[in-house]
């Protein structure tokens, strides 16, 4: 279908006029971190004269951002880990109707992204586990991995969809061979999953690293912080001294940045296939 | 037929299903259906005190006690909130969509840009707003007072904090309602418009009669995430404001009195319930309009 000439200009305006609303951000975040406090008070928004890479080293240091890096990476990369394992226990039997109420279970799983908030009794229960438990529950590594840990929601719903697609004849064909069936789930379904499995752990990990109001009510202790509270907390050590901040907001960014570029097809693939916001 | 052996084998499946299905009713179902009983209860933050039924009580002082005349601010706010995103954010997303579908130079980067605030995470884009509204040498105060001669307080104002709020969170999720309504546009049959523009018709009555019936699909389902999406969210409003200068909503509302309120949970609870009845609300009404517009081809 031909388009015409001054409706593709007037789109390539309307995109340009978007980007710079998203780009120019990340772009005075970079040029304000690289300026002296009081180049930055002078001028604000100038581009920057006198390169301080120091800055970064004093927001390093100073943030403690290390510590929060570990924790960050630990919570999610257990908590996805542990998602895709429940996820794939949960869709499997559902899709192959291998357990009675597949229909009614499948339903049940969805209906997690429409309950009630469960806000309050979650943190009352959090509390009580940390009474009876000690190690679990209320700020503790171990209960807030399993809180995130769900095998219910999009990525259940992606996986079961997924597995519908692979030939039941393979199932038939390795019982017959004398597989147990969580050999076969494991060693066999697992590999045959990659795509989506990629798409999941994307998702999943975005959603565990991203989370802001998790770590506030459940991990309160400074050793417990992952990355979104500790930059918070950075934020409300130095107020105003923007160049730092900015280092901050770099140091924070900058891998997701690149890891983004490298995944960012699977990603919008993945989001095309489940969307969802938690 | 299930393949992986008898007897007791056949239970296998049913031992591991039974791993997610009590993580999600120890840690959501559970919690979920008790708030709502809490709800109905004097339940205090204090382990080992007893609780007792008192009806709608809650519910009454939700709105009658001393500090009703928030609730109803917040109420108002979220109402607010969830209009505006819904509506700016699905109608910007499937702008951007619909140009972007035209196959631009370039399409594909566009559309990683416009989707990276939802990788960068709450806390890093309301910090990187905050460096962009800072009242005193923020970007945009210098663009404010350049054009207009005016400058704002933006996050520390009475007035216009809520939007400026409300802006940020549609910046940020923006590209994923934009997403969405690209997979729907790329599943619509080409052909389609080729006999729309052999019959002669223009862009919009083309957009108007064929695109849109055939993506109201993409529409339920934006629909239905910006609507839960809006009214569940307040991780925006902790992370530029913590609910000062008139930002309350009634989900930062629930957080602010279950976790630093006082140690009643009755009423937190009892708003989480209310909170739920008006998404149920809204999204019964808005997919029902949607679905109506779905077609078949």
């Amino acid at each position: 279908m031909k388009s015409s000439k001054s409706f593709t200009i007037l789109s390539y305006a309307v995109v340009a006029v978007m980007l710079v609303l998203y780009v120019v951000p990340l772009i005075l975040v970079l040029n304000v971190s690289l300026k002296s406090y009081p180049e930055y008070l002078i001028n604000p928004i100038g581009f920057v004269k006198e390169i301080q890479w120091s800055n970064y080293v004093t927001a390093w240091t100073e943030g403690n951002f290390a510590n929060y890096f570990i924790n960050s990476l630990i919570y999610t990369s257990v908590a996805t880990v542990l998602t895709i394992i429940v996820s794939v226990m949960g869709a499997f039997p559902v899709a192959r109707k291998y357990v009675k109420w597949s229909g009614f279970i499948y339903m049940f799983f969805l209906l997690s992204q429409f309950l009630p908030n469960p806000m309050v009794a979650q943190y009352k229960l959090m509390l009580s586990f940390k009474e009876s438990f000690g190690f679990f529950g209320y700020d503790t590594k171990l209960g807030y991995i399993v809180l995130k840990t769900t095998g219910t929601g999009v990525v259940f719903m992606l996986f079961v969809g997924y597995i519908k697609s692979i030939s039941r004849e393979l199932d038939e064909a390795a019982g017959m061979d004398g597989s147990g069936y969580v050999r076969y789930l494991f060693q066999m379904i697992t590999p045959l999953m990659k795509p989506v499995i990629a798409t999941g752990v994307i998702l999943t990990a975005i959603g565990i690293w991203n989370d802001f109001v998790g770590p506030i009510m459940y991990l309160p202790s400074q050793a417990n912080y992952p990355i979104t509270f500790g930059l918070k907390e950075f934020k409300g050590q130095y107020g105003n001294n923007w160049p730092l901040l900015a280092c901050g907001i770099t140091i924070v960014a900058a891998p997701l940045i690149v890891l983004y570029t490298f995944i960012q097809k699977y990603l919008v693939d993945g989001a095309l296939a489940g969307a969802v916001k938690s | 037929m299930y393949p992986f052996g008898k007897g007791m084998a056949r239970y296998l499946p049913l031992l591991l299903l039974l791993i997610p299905m009590a993580l999600y009713l120890v840690f959501y179902f559970g919690p979920s259906v008790m708030t709502v009983i809490y709800s109905f209860t004097d339940v205090k933050n204090i382990p080992g005190s007893t609780m007792k039924f008192v009806g709608l009580e809650n519910y009454y002082d939700l709105f009658y006690s001393g500090n009703s005349g928030e609730r109803w601010r917040s109420i108002t706010n979220t109402l607010i909130f969830m209009f505006v995103v819904t509506i700016v954010q699905n109608g910007v997303g499937l702008f951007v969509a619909v140009l972007l579908n035209q196959r631009l130079r370039g399409d594909y980067f566009y559309r990683a840009v416009f989707f990276l605030p939802v990788v960068l995470g709450v806390a890093v884009v309301a910090l990187i707003w905050g460096m962009m509204f800072d009242p005193m040498s923020g970007p945009v105060n210098m663009l404010y007072d350049w054009l207009f001669g005016y400058k704002d307080m933006f996050f520390a104002s009475f007035t216009h904090a809520f939007g400026y709020i409300i802006f940020v969170q549609i910046w940020m999720y923006m590209g994923y309602s934009m997403l969405i309504f690209l997979a729907g546009l790329q599943s619509v049959p080409k052909d389609l418009y080729e006999a729309g523009y052999i019959d002669g018709t223009n862009k919009w009555q083309s957009f108007r009669h064929i695109t849109f019936p055939l993506i109201a699909p993409s529409f339920t389902v934006n629909m239905l995430l910006s609507i839960i999406g809006a009214m569940s969210t307040f991780d925006i409003i902790l992370a530029t404001t913590d609910g000062r200068f008139n930002t309350r909503t009634m989900a930062y509302d629930v957080y602010k009195e279950t976790f630093r309120g006082s140690l009643e949970m009755g009423l937190p609870s009892a708003l989480s319930v209310v909170q739920f009845l008006i998404i149920l609300v809204f999204v019964v009404v808005a997919v029902r309009q949607t679905r109506k517009r779905e077609v078949e081809y």
